[in-house]
Order: structure tokens, then sequence, then C-alpha cells
């Protein structure tokens, strides 16, 4: 008598028990596949940039063209468009929403094309993920130079979109990068007393100012 | 499961960044020095970053002013003297200079490890200063750094940081650049902890100022390329000095770790989420 009771009660205890650890565990593995698929996202998109900036028989244009399909892929161009306006996200009108895009897209490609110039066969080693909820991911990285140079950490923050990894930002040595954009449109727009055409200026100029950069590094070159 | 960095090298790095942007100048399209206040989204509220700074520059047209001033001075003065010395001295000295100015810097590191409870770096920075004085030939090289002690820096403005104290409006100087109210104090209670500024208290600067001046050429030597490249690829070259000044020194406070914690809510942020009540921009 007094053993079945005991039976009873430890059924009673046992199975929510059991329930408890069992979802804590599938919560775990959940966790912990959401950060092995950041992993594997980081893995196949860095190993696919390094491909195109080490590729010196590409003229710059068509690596300019390859980064684009790249970051149209694998990065969530709309969210980060929209980070980087800060308070001024809902100034624009439709037309001018539409241009920014495209603008901010084209930046983006010019700017981080000449950045990474300097860059060639680098090797990136996955350190580590940390996961929030099942949407997001930071990846942490590090580029090993193969001339000795100090190691550059890389951070990948990671959101998902419809189910697949996007890139939202990058950290690198500690900065990151759509919030150093964000500053700059911010304060362009604020200091042209809220104009949102003023910020369209400004990246077409420096689009510009980047085409007639590469122009001069190849007459340097030559 | 936090992501911590070994800070080292990075850290020495993205701290001579730092510091070189304080040095260092700007350039800056900068033609649009006024209007902040005729701007009526900027009334409304203050953007908040990710590290919970603002925009907060309530000083800007004077520390564009100066940023200008500096950044003129660079380029008839430190960018040529920089590119010189980068020329003519070969790696090998460069290094040996940089060495020898961080181990200087020893005391000041430490006294700041200890300020911050960091004990573990407190006894690297003693041995490192210990190791590169002597095996190191008065800290000219670094055999520390290949003994699994890599160098890192802390200043007095980060102590505060870790204390919670906040960096105030930002402020641009002549001469030191970026130097917000806690990491002006910073500085100058830096030089407290300085032996240096003891042995010459009494006696002509010669040496403390050569060792100004040789580190700002060293540093500014250090990111020729660096820094053209932020300039040439700047919408407001200002406003981008400013950002990563802060982003860098909230980067050292925190020594390199990463947290969700210190970043925005972006799940919900789109440009159809156009509604003026809309929870989702809350940065």
């Amino acid at each position: 008598m007094v053993t079945t009771l005991t039976i009873h009660r430890a059924r009673g205890f046992l199975a929510p028990l059991a329930l408890c650890m069992a979802l804590v565990a599938s919560a775990a593995q959940a966790a912990a596949s959401t950060g092995d698929a950041a992993k594997a996202f980081v893995e196949e998109v860095s190993a696919r940039a390094i491909d195109i900036i080490s590729d010196k028989t590409t003229t710059k244009t068509e690596r300019e063209a390859q980064f684009a399909k790249l970051l149209d892929e694998k990065a969530d161009m709309e969210r980060i468009a929209a980070f980087a306006l800060g308070q001024y996200l809902r100034t624009p009108t439709p037309e001018q929403k539409a241009e920014y895009l495209k603008l901010v897209r084209e930046f983006i490609v010019k700017v981080y094309v000449t950045r990474l110039s300097d860059y060639n066969d680098e090797k990136l080693d996955i350190l580590g993920a940390k996961t929030k909820g099942d949407k997001q991911a930071i990846v942490q990285s590090e580029i090993k130079f193969t001339n000795g140079r100090e190691p550059v950490t890389v951070d990948w923050w990671l959101i998902k979109n419809d189910g697949d990894f996007k890139i939202f930002d990058v950290n690198v040595v500690g900065i990151w990068l759509a919030q150093e954009q964000r500053s700059t449109f911010t304060s362009v727009i604020r200091n042209n007393g809220g104009d949102f055409n003023a910020l369209l200026d400004h990246l077409r100029k420096q689009i510009d100012k980047a085409e007639a950069g590469d122009l001069s590094d190849i007459t340097a070159a030559n | 499961m936090k992501i911590t960095h070994r800070t080292g090298e990075r850290q020495a790095k993205a701290r001579r960044l730092g510091a070189l942007l304080a040095l260092a100048i700007g350039l800056a399209a900068a033609p649009h020095m006024a209007a902040a206040q005729d701007d009526p989204a900027m009334q409304a509220d203050g953007a908040v970053d990710y590290n919970g700074t603002d925009e907060n520059d309530p000083l800007e047209p004077m520390n564009r002013y100066f940023f200008e001033l500096n950044k003129f001075f660079d380029t008839i003065l430190l960018k040529p003297v920089a590119t010189w010395y980068d020329g003519v001295v070969p790696e090998p000295g460069r290094n040996g200079i940089r060495n020898f100015l961080d181990n200087l810097r020893s005391p000041v590191i430490l006294a700041n490890d200890m300020l911050q409870g960091e004990w573990d770096r407190a006894g690297t920075t003693a041995s490192r200063f210990g190791i590169n004085t002597t095996v190191g030939v008065l800290g000219l090289f670094d055999p520390a750094a290949d003994w699994g002690m890599p160098q890192h820096s802390e200043d007095f403005g980060q102590t505060l940081g870790t204390w919670d104290v906040a960096e105030g409006p930002y402020i641009y100087l002549p001469v030191l650049g970026p130097a917000p109210p806690r990491d002006l104090t910073g500085f100058v209670v830096d030089q407290f902890f300085d032996p240096l500024t003891y042995i010459y208290w009494d006696r002509p600067k010669t040496v403390p100022t050569i060792r100004f001046a040789v580190n700002g050429i060293d540093q500014r030597a250090r990111s020729l390329d660096t820094l053209d490249q932020i300039e040439r690829t700047s919408v407001d070259h200002y406003a981008t000095i400013r950002n990563l000044y802060r982003q860098i020194r909230s980067n050292e406070i925190a020594n390199g770790k990463r947290d969700f914690d210190d970043l925005p809510d972006i799940e919900n942020l789109n440009f159809d989420t156009n509604e003026p009540e809309s929870p989702s921009l809350q940065f």
C-alpha cells in the first residue's frame, strides 16, 4: 500500500519532471542548431566574399557586380537601409525611398569593394556563436593573415528573414558598420534641416567619388 | 554563452586606432555647420545608439571648426612627418619605438587595471613590464607577447566607463581630438599615474613633450591608409569619426565583449511599419 502510493506519487512527480527536462533539452538543442546554422551561413558567405575579393583576374566592375549579387542574396538590405535612417525612417516619400534603396545598395557595394580590396586569400576562422531566440545570432570570427599581420576580429549579426539567415550588421575590430553608416546618414539629414534629398545628393556624390577614386588608382598602377 | 574575446593584440590595435583618431585630424566635407535647431525630427527625440549613447553633440559647430583646424595641421604637418617617418625608419625600428612607448605606459595601465578590479590583467601588465624592461632591452622588444602575455591598454576614461560614468557631450579639441568630459578627465588623471610626470615636475618638459610627439607621429604613421580610406568612403567625415570614436571607446571599455543586451531590438524594424505609433522604432 505504501509502496503503491509512493510509486503513484513518484509517477505524478516524474512525468512533469521528464517533460521539463525534455523541454530544456530541446530548447538547448534548438539553440545549438540555430548557432550551428548561423556558423554554417557565415562560413559560406565569407568564403564567397573572399573568393570575389581575391580573384585579381576580374575587373573592379565585375567584382562589384559579384559583390552586389552576394549582398542581394545574403544581406537584409531593406532592414539595413531602414536602420541607417534612424529617426528619419518615416520622412522619405515613396519616390525618395525607392531612390534611397537603390543608392544605398550601390554605395555599400562601392565602399566595401574598396575597403576590402587589400585583403587577399585570407583565412576566416569561426570562433563561436551566440543566439537570441531562434531568429538572431552573433557569429564571432577572426581573419588570419598570411603575411603575419595581427588577426582581425569580425562579428556577424544575423537575423532570419523568411526562414533564412541574412546579414544585418558586421562588426570589425569593435566597430559596427551599419551603426557607423547610420550616424553619418542621420547627420547629413539633420545638418540640412531635415531635407531627405540632401542625403540622396551626398550618396550620389560619394558614389561618383568612389568611381573617380578607382580611375585614379588604375592610373597610378599603370 | 558569453563571447569573450581574448583582447590582447586586437585591443592594442583598436586602441591605436582610437588614439590615432584622437590625435589625427579629420577631414571632412563639413560644409553644413548649422541647422540642428530647425530640424523637427531632432526636437522630437534623440536617436539612441547601440551603446545607449545618442547624438549628444551640443557644441557641434565649434567641434567641426576644431576638426577642420586639426585637419589643416594634419595636412601641413603631422601627415607629412608621419609619411616621412614611415618611409625612412625601417619597420623593426618603428616597432621598437612603439614597444618602448607602450612599455613606458605600463604604470598607467597597471593603475587602471587595478582600479577596474581586473586582477588577471593587472598581473599581465606587471609581468610584461618586468620581462620587457629586462629581457626586452628597456622595452624595445616585446618578448612577453610571444610568451602568451599580449599587450592591452587601459586608461582612466575607460575606468570611469566601467564605473558607469557616462561619456557626456561630444567635444573635439585642437591637438587632442575627441575629448568628451569623461575621457578628458581620464586623460588628466592618467598624468598622475605616470612616473614621468613627477620626474619632470620641476624641470623642463622636453622628454614628455618628445614622447607625446613621437607617440603621435608613430600612431599617425600606422594609420595612414586606414584614415585615408575612412575619409574617402565617408558621407560626412566628421560624423564618421565621432561615431567611430564612440564605438571604439565602448568596445575598449567592454574589453571586446559583445552582447545582445547592448544592441537595439531590430526584429520588427522595416519601412512598412509606417504608422506614427509604431512600437518598432525604439532605438
